[in-house]
Formats: structure tokens, sequence, C-alpha cells
């Protein structure tokens, strides 16, 4: 500390410059000034000096070279207490002539480096990468201090400095500061920080050293966010991958959970809809439980988000994976606020988070400020989302000889309802509704603004997004986002006092229809009539009676759905540095996640001649999603028997809030007035209203220990309460150990197999849990009978809510991890593989019960036991890297396999027809396909005995299995740049299969059914006796209409291949030269264009294989234009 | 400085410490209480306002719900026999199903009445044990919900048992006993409902009461005592205890019951609210709409039928048997038409209300005295007073304009006739006609001939509806009705 201690022991005599130029390094200024007659340009710094005086102190010299070129010194003050002073003059001399001039027969060296000038004893070795200054020696028994920063000099604190081959070592205090005692002359320092490019030092006496480490650029060193801390993949001895921000920013998707589609192994993620804020269902190495939560752990900034909305009124934004609300919570984040996403997938990243994380954890950072000067960052992106996609349907010709041939199959007449072919209809008229309907284009704007920047105590950032989209059908509908983002840090003077706030706040307005007209575009008959009248009215197209002969679908738009939601996510984050080995620290946060949604249907939606019989109404919802938490925490970091050890404790604190209402309101006079609540002639609650308080509470720590970046153990353990538990099993223990080997660490390595520059073996072990059932299920209670608008004899009605279960437990999950990490070619190539086996047991389930229970299911434990297993494979290769142009590939691939591995009396239970042991347990049970009756025109399946029949079983036949689960998926990226120039082009692939528009509409309605087209598919069906087809013959009548339904629960039907390749991104973007910029007072300027979802290669019949859906509308293909400006 | 020296100095103890203070608090901290949306089920039968919403809770959902419910026996009972016509536009697979008598173990999946039926029952087994262990009630309150939650199980048992044959008794609320039950003999089932009809008698209060189960009130919306006699005569009806049916039919046309208990002077007015020939009705506690379901549904507007809200009409099967100048079927009374196109469709016109709006005057009749009067001749006539089965016939015919019956008075002619009496008297109500016809075993030469015209061919077996597929898997003592 005696570098320290000569600052100390001249309090005033430095005086600190612009913050910008502060971290430089240590300044000093005017010493002695009185002594000295200095003729200088005080304004601007030169680099000539002139000098002139007579036996002054050689600090005043100093003094004038600092002022005169902005230059700073840096020694120890011992080092002046014998120079002589000093008689000289010189004029317009360099530094350099100066200081050796000042210098002479002192018995002083100096070397200048960056903007400081090190004043050192004798004749230093000067290294490229680290110096050193001559300490006044001590003579046997070295002490060796020295301090550890980054380029700029900002200290590096908890840098472990440590002597190669020897047991001494230690890590950086918060001023990057170290000490190291009895170190031998001759012995080679290792210093190393996560990130940064390690460096070796050969010490030279007992000088302090001054070691500048260089961010590394290698991809294995960049920062890594793990559970409470950051590593880096060279490092880490979890599986995790990270999708950083400017990835993210390369995809014009609104929710950020979108941009991580395809990219990272074994995550699988799909899109319900092409609305904004659909849901979004999120898998994390395959499906652990057979019937409760299978969603990840949500964590901003360290606060946990809530992965569910309440129940809510978006029906036509589609469900995630077995979630029972619509949306997703992800839509109401920021995609531009976002630094990186993290996917933390194996025992070891996840047990610290105990019972939350047995399907993963998602850590998403969102931006922060950096030093430096204030920059304005400004972007503006437009575009145009379009369905991609099209289905194949009949035309006008087909389809009316379609209705004509069922017609008379059934051996019928055209009646007077069959409006489409009795002359009502104009026959001739031919409408594509898929064009109508959803083939509008859907506008993207969106507009961001940052202002950052900060100094080295203290930055901030402070960023503005708007967004808005509409949507691809006719009518007036859109989704308005607005999102104020900030962040502040402050670092206190003496650097031991922390403090992060980040805080995001997100308005967003959503209007869209209630319902999706995907179905209407798809279902419509093609000779349908015309949607307006020539007096601009909606037209009914009325029979000869006055009755309405079809349901106009602009008058579906009159249901109208709006959402308004605002979300607020806010962090902090104190820390102390109590000792330099012991950091005190705290997380906190609130997020705060309000919507208020309308669901209104007026009279207008209703055919003209109902109307007086009808009635309008309004559903309106109040949803309020609050949480904190509070999370103190422990580190500790020190050197022991030459390794690193790190450890922490910790302890959390979580409470959520929600609290839903839903009110009907009916009976408006007017339909203008549908959205405000009290013009109702009344007023009742439509569903239970949700009060839920879930409160949770853990112990956590970690113990990781790294032996010289080359064997690295860490063990993780918590101890969890959960509210969602009977009092007897509120508490349980979760832990996972971990070990990482680098063997290209290893000497002889190198000699054996030196193409390869990185090898890490991983093997991980670990229990997570899950907790995510509904609240309060081990009380049984009584809730009022939902829906009633008028008490049943004045009095409110009670129900019984649910069985209760108050022996309830954790699902356990034991992951079991083992990965392979490969650099070739000095890291240009690096391969990960990782295999990995999570069984699920203890499965906590909403388990199925006959109704003669009172109720469908109970939540209870079960002893069943799930195994996921699953192939992980990640290549990022760097194929060229030339002057000006670089490309680089990325492929990831992921083979999942999940099975049932043991279900007790699973023959007895209520699941013996749903699951088979040893199989997935995404199976659907299915009928057997066999083609159609050449004699009867019917579609035959397999009975249980292997014969035909038109009308098998569902409680013996289903004798076929399908699996719903992905066999691969997986992703492809290439990033070419030249000079300005950005290429991305990603691919993503799935092999899986799925339900097929092949057989029409998904329902009993039989093709040939009134005003129902088909798609083309269907033609070339059964005719005649004798005819072989796959398809059963045309009726209008119900006469196949459990053919029909049936069919759609055969393999024939479930199990069509839905795999695809999607060119799921383009991203190319022009920097703007430098030149340019300089003229155009820009720091930086970048026009981009992007695309998404932009071509889908598949042999699916149906909108898109991706939803898997034919009455939902699928995600858009977007392509945008912006540009970016840096200010 | 110092102070957090010394502090690192005594890190373990001060780790001790906190991890103590946190060990006990945390404890604390993750327990939490019922939320305020509910009342725990410890304490609901507690004080007499929380128990008698129980009940209340049950009549509010029969009330408030069709499809799928009991209540929609009144349409679902029509198609399946030979009441009423499914408009060809109908899209709707279990009403196909039902109609066609082609119902499968997954068609008629959110038109079963297995579930919710056993939903209610659940709920009365529950309120019959936390009231026979409350200590705090008042002894009336106690008594009359009582009654109440008996008569609300023999209730449903009594039409589980005719829709689907042999059915699980589940007589507890304990879902580990009724999670595996097996089918019980109907004999069983229906000595149950008999057990607990008899106890819902002894309990009930003999005047119609209000929803805190004791102030006396005019509205007949809360089983009485005289609804659970109905519920007997009907029972011992059904079961072949004639002398009983007669006997529990008898006291209620003779009785002296503390409300005016007679027929209604006219068609016109005995399905309005709270009506003289009223034993039991439900009060409708929808704002859409504000009176019955069945007007709401039956009534076809105007401009003919709709697959959705108006998807049935009159079969001519029903039209063809009523005699000349039946008031019940001429004169708009009890059924009405609209031209749709070029067809006629003739609707039920028993409830008259269809306007979703309106203002209440209907209320939905769930037992009815002139009911009770074909009980009386029927058990009658099976005792071989044909005489006195007559005179019960007469009152009937006669409000319906008719004359008096002139037929054989041998008993097959008298209870053939008593048989077509129930057939126009309560047609489209709560499913009379398919039940009768399975009782009296005349459905499949009925239905033979009706099926076809119907678009189907009928089964034997097809006089039971199945039970669902899910179901089936869910409890695995669980047998399928044959057939399915």
């Amino acid at each position: 500390m005696r570098i320290y201690a000569f600052v100390g022991a001249a309090p005033g005599l430095l005086k600190t410059r612009p913050p910008q130029r502060l971290k430089k390094t240590i300044r000093l200024t005017a010493l002695l000034v009185a002594f000295a007659c200095i003729q200088a340009s005080a304004l601007a710094y030169s680099q000539t000096i002139n000098f002139s005086g007579t036996n002054v102190p050689l600090q005043t010299v100093f003094a004038a070279i600092e002022k005169q070129t902005g230059l700073s010194f840096f020694f120890n003050a011992s080092l002046l207490k014998d120079a002589k002073p000093v008689t000289m003059e010189v004029k317009n001399a360099s530094v350099e002539e100066t200081m050796k001039v000042a210098l002479e027969g002192q018995g002083l060296e100096f070397y200048q480096s960056g903007k400081t000038i090190f004043i050192v004893k004798g004749k230093p070795k000067v290294s490229v990468e680290s110096s050193r200054l001559t300490l006044n020696a001590g003579n046997d028994g070295l002490s060796l201090k020295g301090r550890v920063t980054d380029e700029q000099g900002l200290p590096l604190a908890g840098a472990s400095v440590y002597i190669k081959g020897g047991s001494k070592g230690t890590v950086t205090d918060e001023r990057g500061m170290f000490e190291l005692k009895g170190v031998s002359s001759g012995a080679v320092l290792v210093v190393t920080y996560a990130g940064y490019k390690g460096q070796q030092i050969a010490v030279n006496g007992n000088e302090p050293v001054q070691v500048k480490l260089a961010l590394s650029n290698d991809q294995l060193d960049a920062p890594q966010v793990i559970a409470y801390g950051n590593t880096t993949q060279r490092l880490a001895t979890g599986n995790t991958t990270t999708i950083k921000g400017e990835d993210i920013a390369k995809q014009p998707v609104a929710n950020p959970i979108l941009a991580l589609e395809g990219r990272v192994p074994g995550l699988f993620i799909t899109q319900s809809t092409g609305f904004a804020g659909s849901a979004v269902a999120v898998l994390i190495e395959g499906r652990n439980s057979v019937a409760s939560g299978t969603q990840p752990l949500y964590l901003v900034d360290g606060v946990p988000y809530p992965s569910d909305l309440l129940p809510n009124l978006g029906g036509i934004l589609g469900h995630g994976l077995g979630n029972q609300t619509s949306g997703s919570p992800f839509s109401f984040l920021n995609p531009a606020d976002i630094e990186s996403i993290s996917v933390l997938k194996d025992a070891d990243a996840t047990a610290i988070y105990g019972s939350r994380a047995a399907n993963g954890a998602i850590l998403i950072v969102t931006r922060k400020g950096k030093a430096g000067v204030t920059r304005v960052d400004l972007n503006a992106q437009e575009g145009v989302g379009e369905v991609a996609r099209r289905v194949d349907l009949l035309n006008t010709q087909q389809y009316v000889q379609m209705r004509r041939q069922a017609i008379a199959n059934d051996i019928n007449v055209v009646g007077p309802t069959d409006y489409d072919i009795n002359g009502l209809w104009d026959t001739n008229r031919y409408t594509d509704w898929q064009k109508k309907l959803i083939g509008g284009h859907a506008q993207y704007s969106t507009f961001n603004g940052t202002v950052s920047g900060g100094t080295a105590n203290t930055q901030f950032l402070i960023g503005g997004t708007f967004h808005r989209e509409t949507t691809v059908f006719p009518g007036d509908f859109s989704d308005g986002k607005g999102t104020l983002h900030f962040s502040i840090n402050n670092v206190s003077g003496n650097q031991k006092f922390r403090i992060q706030l980040v805080g995001s706040y997100q308005l967003d307005d959503n209007h869209l229809p209630a319902n999706d007209l995907t179905v209407q575009a798809l279902q419509l008959a093609p000779d349908a009539p015309a949607l307006y009248n020539s007096d601009g009215s909606l037209n009914w197209a009325p029979d000869a009676n006055g009755s309405s002969s079809w349901t106009n679908p602009l008058a579906m738009n009159y249901t109208v759905y709006h959402n308004k939601t605002t979300s607020l996510t806010s962090g902090g984050l104190l820390s102390y540095q109590l000792l330099p080995v012991l950091e005190l620290r705290a997380n906190l946060g609130y997020t705060n996640l309000q919507s208020n949604e309308t669901y209104i249907q007026p009279l207008l939606s209703t055919q003209p001649e109902l109307r007086a019989t009808s009635i309008n109404g309004a559903i309106f919802g109040y949803n309020n999603i609050n949480s904190w938490i509070v999370e103190p925490q422990l580190t500790f970091k020190k050197i022991f028997w030459r390794g690193k050890l790190e450890a922490l404790a910790g302890y959390t604190l979580q409470q959520r809030n929600s609290k839903g209402d839903q009110l009907v309101g009916i009976g408006y006079s007017s339909d203008a007035q549908l959205t405000d609540v009290s013009s109702a002639a009344v007023i009742f609650p439509s569903t239970p209203s949700t009060a839920i308080v879930y409160k949770y509470s853990a112990f956590f720590g970690r113990i990781n220990y790294n032996w010289q970046d080359k064997y690295i153990l860490d063990i993780t353990g918590r101890r969890d309460g959960s509210s969602r538990f009977g009092a007897a099993n509120q508490f349980q223990n979760f832990g996972a150990v971990a070990g990482a080997w680098i063997f290209s660490s290893e000497p002889i390595f190198h000699r054996i197999l030196s193409f390869i520059s990185f090898g890490k073996l991983r093997a991980s072990y670990g229990t997570t849990g899950n907790d995510q059932i509904s609240d309060y299920q081990f009380l049984s209670t009584y809730t009022a009978v939902p829906n009633v608008s008028v008490a049943y004899q004045g009095a409110t009605g009670l129900g019984p809510n649910g069985l209760a279960n108050p022996y309830l437990q954790w699902e356990l999950t034991k992951k079991l991890q083992f990965g392979l990490d490969l650099g070739f070619a000095k890291d240009r190539v690096l391969l990960h593989i990782n295999y990995n086996r999570n069984r699920s047991s203890n499965e906590l389930l909403s388990y199925a019960l006959p109704s003669l229970t009172g109720f469908q299911s109970i939540t209870r434990n079960f002893p069943a036991t799930v195994q996921n297993t699953g192939w992980e494979f990640s290549l990022v290769s760097t194929n060229i890297r030339v002057r000006d142009f670089t490309w680089q590939t990325s492929l990831n691939l992921t083979l999942p396999k999940n099975k049932l591995l043991s279900f007790p009396n699973l023959a007895t239970s209520s699941y013996a027809d749903n699951y088979i042991i040893g199989k997935p347990i995404t199976i659907f049970k299915s009928y057997h396909f066999l083609g159609v009756d050449p004699a009867t025109g019917k579609y035959v399946f397999s009975d249980s005995h292997g014969n035909g029949t038109s009308t098998p079983n569902a409680s013996t036949d289903m004798i076929t299995m399908v699996n719903g689960y992905p066999d691969y998926y997986g992703g492809l990226d290439n990033s070419f740049s030249y000079k300005g120039f950005q290429l991305d082009v990603f691919f993503q692939f799935v092999k899986e299969k799925g339900l097929t528009y092949r057989f029409g509409p998904l329902d009993a309605r039989t093709p040939g059914t009134f005003g129902l087209n088909e798609p083309a598919a269907i033609l070339g069906n059964w005719q005649k006796p004798g005819d072989v087809s796959s398809l059963q013959r045309y009726s209008a009548n119900r006469s196949l209409s459990i053919q029909n339904s049936d069919v759609q629960l055969s393999d024939a039907a479930r199990a069509a291949d839905a795999s695809f390749v999607r060119l799921k991104n383009v991203s190319i973007s022009w920097t703007i030269p430098a030149g340019w910029q300089k003229k155009l007072h820009i720091q930086n300027g970048q026009i981009y264009l992007q695309g998404q979802n932009l071509l889908t290669i598949t042999k699916y019949i149906g909108l898109d294989p991706e939803s898997l859906s034919s009455s939902t509308l699928p995600p858009l293909r977007i392509f945008t234009a912006g540009i970016r400006v840096g200010l | 400085m110092q102070f957090l020296l010394r502090l690192y100095l005594s890190k373990r103890t001060v780790i001790f410490i906190i991890t103590l203070v946190f060990c006990w608090g945390c404890k604390k901290f993750v327990t939490v209480t019922a939320p305020a949306t509910s009342i725990n089920s410890s304490n609901v039968y507690t004080t007499d306002a929380t128990a008698a919403s129980v009940l209340t809770g049950i009549y509010a959902n029969l009330s408030n719900n069709f499809s799928g419910f009991l209540p929609s026996m009144s349409l679902v009972g029509g198609l399946s026999a030979d009441e009423l016509t499914l408009y060809s536009a109908s899209t709707n697979p279990a009403y196909i199903g039902y109609y066609t008598n082609a119902l499968t173990n997954i068609n008629t999946s959110g038109y079963d009445f297995w579930t919710t039926t056993y939903s209610l029952i659940y709920t009365a087994d529950a309120a019959i044990e936390g009231l026979q262990a409350s200590t705090s009630l008042t002894p009336s309150v106690k008594q009359q919900l009582l009654g109440e939650a008996f008569f609300v199980r023999a209730f449903c048992y009594f039409y589980l048992v005719n829709l689907y044959g042999d059915v699980p008794l589940a007589v507890t609320s304990d879902y580990k006993v009724n999670a595996s039950l097996p089918r019980t003999p109907k004999v069983q089932v229906w000595q149950q409902i008999v057990n607990d009809i008899k106890n819902a008698g002894s309990l009930l209060n003999k005047n119609f009461v209000y929803s805190d189960a004791m102030t006396i009130i005019s509205e007949r919306t809360r089983p009485n005592k005289w609804a659970a006699l109905a519920l007997a005569a009907r029972a011992y009806l059904y079961t072949g205890d004639w002398q009983d049916a007669e006997l529990a039919s008898d006291s209620l046309i003779n009785g002296i019951a503390p409300f005016p208990l007679q027929l209604a002077p006219n068609l016109d007015s005995i399905f309005l609210m709270n009506s003289s020939e009223a034993i039991w009705q439900l009060q409708p506690v929808s704002s859409n709409p504000t009176n019955t379901q069945d007007g709401y549904v039956f009534i076809i507007p105007a401009t003919g039928p709709n697959n959705n809200r108006n998807p049935v009409y009159l079969s001519n099967d029903l039209l063809s048997s009523f005699e000349p100048n039946d008031l019940r079927r001429y004169g708009g009374h009890w059924v009405d038409s609209t031209i749709g196109g070029t067809t006629t469709y003739f609707y039920p016109y028993k409830y008259k209300v269809n306007d979703p709006s309106a203002t209440v005057s209907e209320y939905e009749m769930v037992l009815r005295l002139g009911e009770q009067y074909l009980i009386r001749a029927e058990a009658r006539a099976q005792q071989g007073n044909t005489t006195g089965a007559i005179d019960d016939l007469n009152s009937i015919r006669t409000r319906a304009g008719l004359p008096n019956y002139a037929g054989a008075n041998d008993q097959a002619s008298v209870l053939a006739a008593i048989l077509h009496e129930r057939q126009v008297e309560l047609f489209t109500e709560w499913g009379n006609r398919w039940l009768d016809l399975k009782r009296t075993g005349n459905i499949d030469a009925v239905m033979t001939a009706a099926c076809p015209r119907k678009g189907g061919v009928w089964n034997v077996n097809s006089q039971l509806y199945p039970i669902l597929l899910t179901e089936l898997q869910r409890d695995y003592k669980l047998v399928q009705n044959q057939g399915y």
C-alpha cells in the first residue's frame, strides 16, 4: 500500500483533473510551485517544453512538464528523497530531452506509457504489457506490491495474482491493489481476470508492479452472466448460453424471448400467433413435468419476472406451453434495452435458484451506462409484416362442384338454406379470402434514443423507445409501446461502496380484434358475398325472409380487445467492500405489471335481424402482479493453495401479490358507451377474482475454487421455503456440485495435441425443484359462484373451489450433465458438446381425477419419474479473417429425448391411457388410419384387433402413438463483414410432427358442408364405389361427421411431417466510413435492413409449421429498414 | 471501519446469528393465510349465512348454466327422444350425436351431464358432512340446510340413474374413496335416492324459505317439504312403488300446504314466476337472458332457426300426437311457429319470453303439480283404480280444452292414455319424454321408428348415454355402458 500511502502523505497536493483525464492515472500537480519560475503556455498543452530554474526540486520540473503537456507522473515518494535539486534551462525541448536533463546523475530513469511518465530507479526493464517502479529495496524476502487495472486505468477488483508454479497468490482489492509477501526474485507472476487477457510477468526485485490487462477478444473470455455473478466461457463449470444484445437488435421482434429462437442449444421456443403480445412457449432441455409448470425462472437484472400473466381476456393471443393464460409477459420488456440474455440449463448453473429453476433459468440483463463522454444514440426503424405462407384452397368452381357432389352423395336436394349454391350467392363470384382478410401489411415502426456516459465513478444511461405495429387484418388495430429505461451506477471515491439503480417503465396499448379472422380467411366459401353493399354498409346478404345468409367477417371486427398494460421493472444493487476479501451486497428489486383490459361486443357485430333480441356487452379485466425481492449477500475471495477461492452466501426474501378481477357489463343503451363500466345496465363478475400472495424465502451459497485455471470446482446449495406448500413441507434443500478440467492448460497437452488451443471437460450433478402449481392448493376453500349477475334469493352463492392437499411437496429434478469444450486454431473454432440427463421425480402435478370426486383434478405429488436426455452441439468458427473481411459461422443442434421412466400403478391411475412407461410423455394415442373404404367412401381405421372400422372406439382403438416432441432442432448463423458492411444470415430448423390441415378444418364438419371452404389437398377424394383414395366422400349432412372428427385423431392427421427450415433472420448493415462520419459530425452512423421469418421450406399443409395452427394468425414475415446514428 | 473490522473478526458469530434470526423468520414468512376471495372450508359451516350460501350456490349454479347442466335436459332429452328436430345447419357435434342417437364416448364433451351433476353431488356431500359436524348453527337453519342437501343429492342421482343406468354412488366428499368407485347397481342407487328424499322430507320446512334458510317467503325458489314429496312421488313411480307414489302425489294434491298449491287455471299462467302450480322453481340469475334459458333457446325468431342460439324446433312426431283442439297445441299457448323461408317452424312456447333483457316474469319450473296429477293417475291405474286414474287424467285434459277421456277403461288402455297425456303435457320439460319411454319399456318400439326420421339408426344400447372416455380413463373401475 505504499503508493497509496504516498498519495495520502501529501494531501492536497494532488488535484483532480477533469474526470475523463482523472481515470488515466494518478496525477501529481504543482509541488513546491513557489520555488519555480515557469514559463509556459497555460492554455493549451503542447508537446514541447520551456523551463528554466535554478536549484529547484525535481518535483518542480515534473510539475512544469505536467502543466505544459498534460502528462502525469507516477512514482514513489521515497524515490525523490535523495534527489538533488536541479539547475536547468530548456526551450522547445521534447519531453524526452527535458527528462534526460532533469534526471542526469540522479540514479533515476523514466519511461513513458500512454500519458503517464513513470520514474524508476536504476535501469528498469520495460515491457509492453507491464511496468515496474523501483521500490526502496527490501534486501531479503521480497514483498511485492502492485496494482491491476484495465487499459483505461480503472482498477480491477478481484483479479487473481499468483506466483507461477508456487502456492502463493492473492486477489486485488477494490482499488486493484495487491501485496504478496515472501516472493522469490525471478519468480513469474500470473495475473488473470475474467474477461481479460491474462498476463505473466517476471518479477524483478521487489518493484511494485503496475499491470494493465487488455480485454480479451477471445470468445472464451467474453463475460458470461451466471446466477449471482459473472464468469467466462473459459472458466464456466455450468451449461449456459448467452445471446448478446447486438444479436437481439438484429431481429425485428417486439418480444425479446423470440430473439432466442433457434439460437440456443437445448432451448425450444414456439410462437403461438402473429399478433403483438402473442404467447410464447419456452422449454429448456425438455419437458420435465407431466402436468405442472414447465416455465423457466426469469430474472431481469436479478429480479424475478412473472413467467405467466394472470387469467385475462386476450384469448386471441394464444397460450404458451402448459399455461392457462393468454399472451406473454415478455412482450412488456423492450428488446432495445437488453444487453444480454443468458439461458442457464444444468444443475450447476441453476441449483442456486433452488425450487424455482427445475426448468432452467433465463437471466435478462439490461443495458447500463459506460464511462466516457456523453453520447447520444438514435435508432429509427420502419417496416412491414405479412403472412408469409398461404394455404392452397378450392376456387369457386371446385367449391361449387364439391357442394353439389356432397348433396348428391347424401341423396338430397339443394335446400333453402344452401345459400352458396341455391342462387342467393353468385356462384361466379370468387374472393380470395386469405388475401382479403389476412393479406394486408402490418406496419412496424420503432424509434429509440439513448443518452449515456459518465465518469469513472458515475455512469448513467437513459433510453426511450417507441414501438408501434399494426395487424394484417382490415381495420384499425395496432399495438403501441413506449418505454423509458434508465440506469445509474456509482462507486465511491475509495472504490468501496457501489450502488446501481436500473429501471424500465413501459406503457403498452394493444388494440386487437377479439376474433382471429384467420379462421374466416381459410374457411369462408369462395363465392361468399361481397363485404360491403354499394352504399358502403356491411353486406349481410339476407335471404327472402330477411335472414342473414352469412356472418360478415368484418362485423366480427367490431368485437374488439383492448389491453393497456404498464410494466415497471426496477432493481438496485448495493455493495460494500468490508475487507479486501469480503464484500457485502444487497440485491433489491420491485416489479409491477398492471393491465386494464376491455373486450367489447357491440350489437353491430350481431346479424341485423337478431339485434332486436340481443344484448350488447363488455368485459373489463383488471390485473396486477407486483413483486419485490431482497437478497443480501456476502462474497469472499481469496487465494488458497495457489488457487482462487470464491464463496458466496446469501438470503432471499421474495413476495408476489397478484390481484385480478373481471367484470361483465351488459345492456348498454348504446354501443358507443361500451368501454364505460358504469353505463352498463347490469354489472357482475364473470370469473372468480384472483387474490394471491406468494411468498418465498431461501438461503443459498456457492463455493468456487479455481486452481490455476486448470481445475475448477463449484458447489452450490440452497434451502428454500415456498408458501405454495402445506406447513409440513414448506422447506427443502437443493444443491449441485460441478467440476471442470481445462486440460489444455496441462503442459503435456501442448506437446501432444498442439492444434487444440483450448480444451475443457465439465461435469455437474445436482438437484433443482419445481413449485409451479397454483397457490393455496393446500387449503380447501369456498368462493362465490361465478358469472351470477342477479343474486339468487338476494344472496351470494358459495361453492367449493377445489380439492385441497395439505401434504404437497416439491417436485425434484436431478440433473446430470457432461460437457466438452474445445477450441481449435487459437480458439478461432470453438466446439461445445453437452450431454444432459434430467430426471424429475416426485412429480408435482394436477392429478386428473374422475368427476365422481366433484372435480377434475387434485394437485399432488406423484412418484412418477420423467427423464429428459439430450445432446447439444454448438460450433462457432471464424472461417476467414483477413484484413477487411471476416466470415463467421455458428451452428447449434439439439437432439432431445423424453421418456417416462417409471409410473407406479400406471394401469390403475387416471393416466393409464395417456402414458406408456418407456415412451415420451408427449405422446398422443391415436387411431391408425387405414384409408378410405372403396365401397362406402368412409374413412377406415384399424381397430384393436387390426380390422378396419369406420367407427373406432376411442377407449380401445387408439393403438398408435404420435410423439409431439421434435426429433431435433437448431440453427445456423453465418455472419460476414467487409469493411463497413455486415451481413448476417440465420436459419432455424426443426424436425417434428404436427397436426396437418390436409383433411380440412379441424372439427366435425365434413368437406361439402355449407359455407365451408377446404384446402385443395382434399381434391381427388372418393367419388364412387371402387375408388381408391385417402380422402372420404363429400357430404353436406352429418352422416360422416364422426369419421371426420376421427381422422383428426388419427396418425394420418397428427403425425404429418411438420419439419421446417426457416430463414429466420437476415440482417444487412452498412456503417458510414469514419471520414464521412467526421464530415457529418457524428460518432457513428449505420444504415441497415432486417428481415424476420423470410422463407420457410416445409412440406407441411397449413399456414405455419411452427404455430401448427390453421385457425390462428401465424408468425409474420417482417422486413424493416433502419438507421442508427451516434452523436 | 473499526466496527466493520471487528465484525469481520467475529464473522462466523455474526453469520450464525443472522442465520438463526432468518431461519426463525422465514418459516413465518412463507406461511400465507387464505386469500381474500375465499372462505376456508373449515369455517364455512360455522355461521348460518355462509352455510346457507353453499346451498344457494347450488341453485344459482343450476339456474345459471344450461349446456351440460341438468336444465338443458329440456333440449337434449327432447333431441334424444322424438320431441325436437335439430336445425340442418347445426354443426354442434354433441347435439348431432344426441339427435341422431349416435353418441360416442367423446362427442358429448361439454354437453355431458355426468361431470356437472357429480360436481353438485360433491357439494351436497360436503355440505351434509359439514352441516352434520357443525355445532354453531341455529338448529332450524341447520335442519333446513341439511334437508336441502339431501334433497339436492337425491335430485341429482335421480337424473344420473335414469340417464346412465348403474352409476357410482358417491356419498362422501373424500376424493380418495370417490376416485375409484365402481358402478353401483341401479336398485341401490334408487334406494339411496329414496332414503335421501325421506331424510329431506323429515328435515325441510313446510314453507318456502328465503336465502337465510328461515324467513318464510312466497318465492318458490328453495326446495321445501313439498318439493321432497314431489320428488318422492316421482322416484316411487319410476321404481314401481305405486302405493307410495300415489300416497306422495296424493298428499301434494290434497294436502294442506301453507301456501296456495293447485293447478293453474290456464295454460299461459303455469310457467310464470311463483305460479300456484309451482312446487319448485329456479330463479334466473343471469342478465342475458334475464328470464329462462328455455324461452331464450326455444322461441325461434322471425328469421327462423339458427346454428347458435335457436338450433331446435318441434318434431312432427310430437306435433302430430296432439288431439284436435288441444289448446296446448293450437291457439298459440304452448306451441307457436315462425316461417323461415318456405318452412314453418313450430317451437315450444311454454315459456314466452325470449327478449334477453325483459323484466323477469318467468322462472324455470322444476317440479309442478300438473305432473303430480299424472303420477297419481298412473299409480292409481297400476293399482287397478282406473276410475281414479281417469279422474286425474281428466283434470289435466280439461285445462287443455279437451273432453274427458272416452277411451277404454281397461288398465292397459288407461296407462297408454296416461303416457300419451304425459307426452303432450310435459313436452320439453326436463327430458320427461325420454325418461318415460325408457321406464315404460316403449323406447325401442318408438325410437326404431323415430330415429331414422332424425337421420340415425336406433340401437337398443342408445337408451343409455355413454360415459366420457376421460372419465373412464380416470377411474379404472368404471365400466362403459354397452355399445360405446
